[in-house]
């Protein structure tokens, strides 16, 4: 595992120029460059906002922080599994030419949705202190610590994703529908308190996803840690599927090749 | 030292008749997928024992599907063995298909970078080597654009440069050096002799039995998956010649 990692280490000029390269065709030949992709999230909030505002009458300087910075979490999930479909099917040309560690190519994946989730996050800290004032900085440690578990748990998934995919081309069809589903089963939009079915309320609790987001927000927008429930939770499935993933790694790094 | 080593190497595939399974076909024809779509077994090399030391030239020659490709690609460890061992020591530089391992939305001046990281070479390596290799590929003002504009022949330029200026110990060439132009495969082959004074592999795949003799000494004729042949080039590709019964192969 150790020796695993350190040979993803060793290849770090390449992986790191490709996530370089990614980004640069994302934000380029636009005037508004890196401001542009921020367009949508930030569109979203606005208009989610403004109904809201309208329907619940609720105060617009609590609702909209917590919507962009629920969006801006959930952006980042869906690219690590949608994206991650991709991970090891556009990377053919390089594993049909050179034995690098498979990992490498969810990697590239998953950095790129980082980077793009952590400009996101300026944005939202900007918005935050427009709105509410700089009365309730952000929780820095709870932050760095939720952003790295964000990131070991994205990776995970683009490592599943991209082995799931290999197998049953169809999985990214699959999971955009799921995540449709799964955008209104998890508290992005509305606050976890407001819903009172206890079905709904289940199935909220139990939704795997909904830690993560909460692991973010929490710190980032209520400038509180997260609390150890969720923390514990989000912590439990990046192990659980950390470990799938190491697992998968070791069987398929052999094999993939033949099945691209 | 670079060396490689096969013993009793074997390699199978197992691939699907059709395309490849989608869940919900899984689903939906659970039952009858095995006869509809069944998993069916590619011999690709079989019982293949090969020693190469330092400094030697091989070419691989065969008829298509003969296993050619898949024996570089097993030497470049993207395959392993499914069966025997394989051992293969030394810094490995491959150039196989002729897309493979090009960024196509990246200018020709980045994609050296990748193709050098991708090859192992360092960052530091990389900024001494980039002149010299776009000065050898010739491509000039070309390089600025993206690789998706590349013709076949200014792909194979770029990939050869990047991969011998890299250093490496053994070179693995799979039958794309003739998409480059006259003046250029008399360049590459300049390299590659000058290469092979280091005392380093080269294994070459071809179907040009004039550029064989020219490129190495030691042919291996690969039949069905199978060694048909190992020896002197000449004497490997008269046999070969011989098998086939076109001797108008030598003459063209």
């Amino acid at each position: 595992m150790w020796a695993y990692l350190v040979a993803v280490w060793q290849c770090r000029n390449f992986w790191l120029s490709l996530v370089v390269n990614d980004l640069q065709l994302r934000y380029r030949r636009s005037v508004l460059g890196v401001g542009w992709s921020l367009l949508h999230p930030l569109a979203w909030t606005l208009v989610m906002g403004a109904v809201f505002h309208e329907i619940f009458k609720q105060p617009i300087r609590e609702l909209l922080p917590y919507l962009l910075c629920g969006l801006v979490c959930w952006t980042y999930l869906t690219s690590a599994f949608l994206q991650g479909c991709q991970s090891y099917i556009q990377a053919e040309n390089y594993i049909r030419q050179h034995p690098l560690p498979l990992a490498v190519y969810p990697l590239r994946t998953v950095l790129g949705a980082m980077i793009h989730f952590l400009i996101a996050v300026v944005l939202v800290i900007v918005l935050t202190a427009a709105l509410r004032g700089v009365g309730r900085p952000p929780e820095v440690f709870s932050l760095l610590l939720g952003i790295c578990i964000f990131f070991l748990f994205g990776w995970a998934v683009t490592i599943l994703a991209g082995f799931v995919n290999i197998a049953f081309r169809d999985t990214q069809h699959i999971m955009e529908v799921v995540f449709q589903i799964l955008f209104y089963l998890t508290p992005i939009i509305y606050h976890r308190e407001y819903i009172t079915s206890r079905y709904v309320g289940w199935v909220l609790d139990h939704n795997p996803l909904a830690p993560f987001v909460d692991l973010i927000r929490e710190p980032l927008v209520e400038g509180r840690a997260p609390s150890l429930a969720c923390l514990g939770a989000a912590v439990a499935i990046t192990l659980v599927t950390g470990l799938a993933a190491a697992i998968s790694l070791g069987y398929q790094q052999r094999r993939v090749v033949f099945y691209l | 030292m670079a060396s490689i080593e096969l013993d009793r190497a074997g390699l199978t595939f197992r691939v699907r008749q059709q395309h490849q399974l989608t869940f919900k076909e899984y689903l939906l024809k659970g039952m009858f997928r095995q006869a509809r779509n069944p998993l069916f077994e590619v011999r690709a090399l079989q019982d293949v024992s090969l020693r190469i030391g330092d400094g030697e030239r091989v070419g691989v020659l065969g008829s298509n599907g003969s296993g050619k490709s898949t024996l570089l690609r097993l030497l470049a460890g993207v395959y392993h063995p499914t069966s025997g061992r394989s051992t293969v020591e030394g810094k490995v530089s491959s150039l196989f298909e002729l897309a493979l391992g090009f960024e196509m939305e990246a200018s020709g001046w980045k994609n050296i970078r990748f193709r050098g990281y991708l090859q192992g070479e360092s960052r530091e390596g990389i900024r001494r080597k980039a002149s010299e290799i776009a000065e050898f590929s010739g491509l000039g003002d070309f390089l600025k654009i993206p690789a998706r504009y590349y013709s076949a022949g200014m792909m194979v330029r770029l990939a050869f440069s990047t991969a011998t200026a890299i250093e490496p110990e053994i070179l693995l060439v799979d039958e794309v050096l003739g998409a480059g132009d006259l003046a250029f495969q008399q360049k590459a082959k300049q390299r590659l002799s000058e290469m092979m004074e280091q005392a380093r592999i080269l294994v070459v795949v071809s179907h040009d039995l004039k550029v064989l003799p020219q490129l190495c000494e030691r042919g291996l004729w690969l039949d069905k998956g199978r060694v048909r042949a190992d020896g002197p080039i000449a004497d490997v590709i008269a046999a070969y010649v011989d098998q086939v019964g076109q001797p108008a192969a030598v003459a063209a």
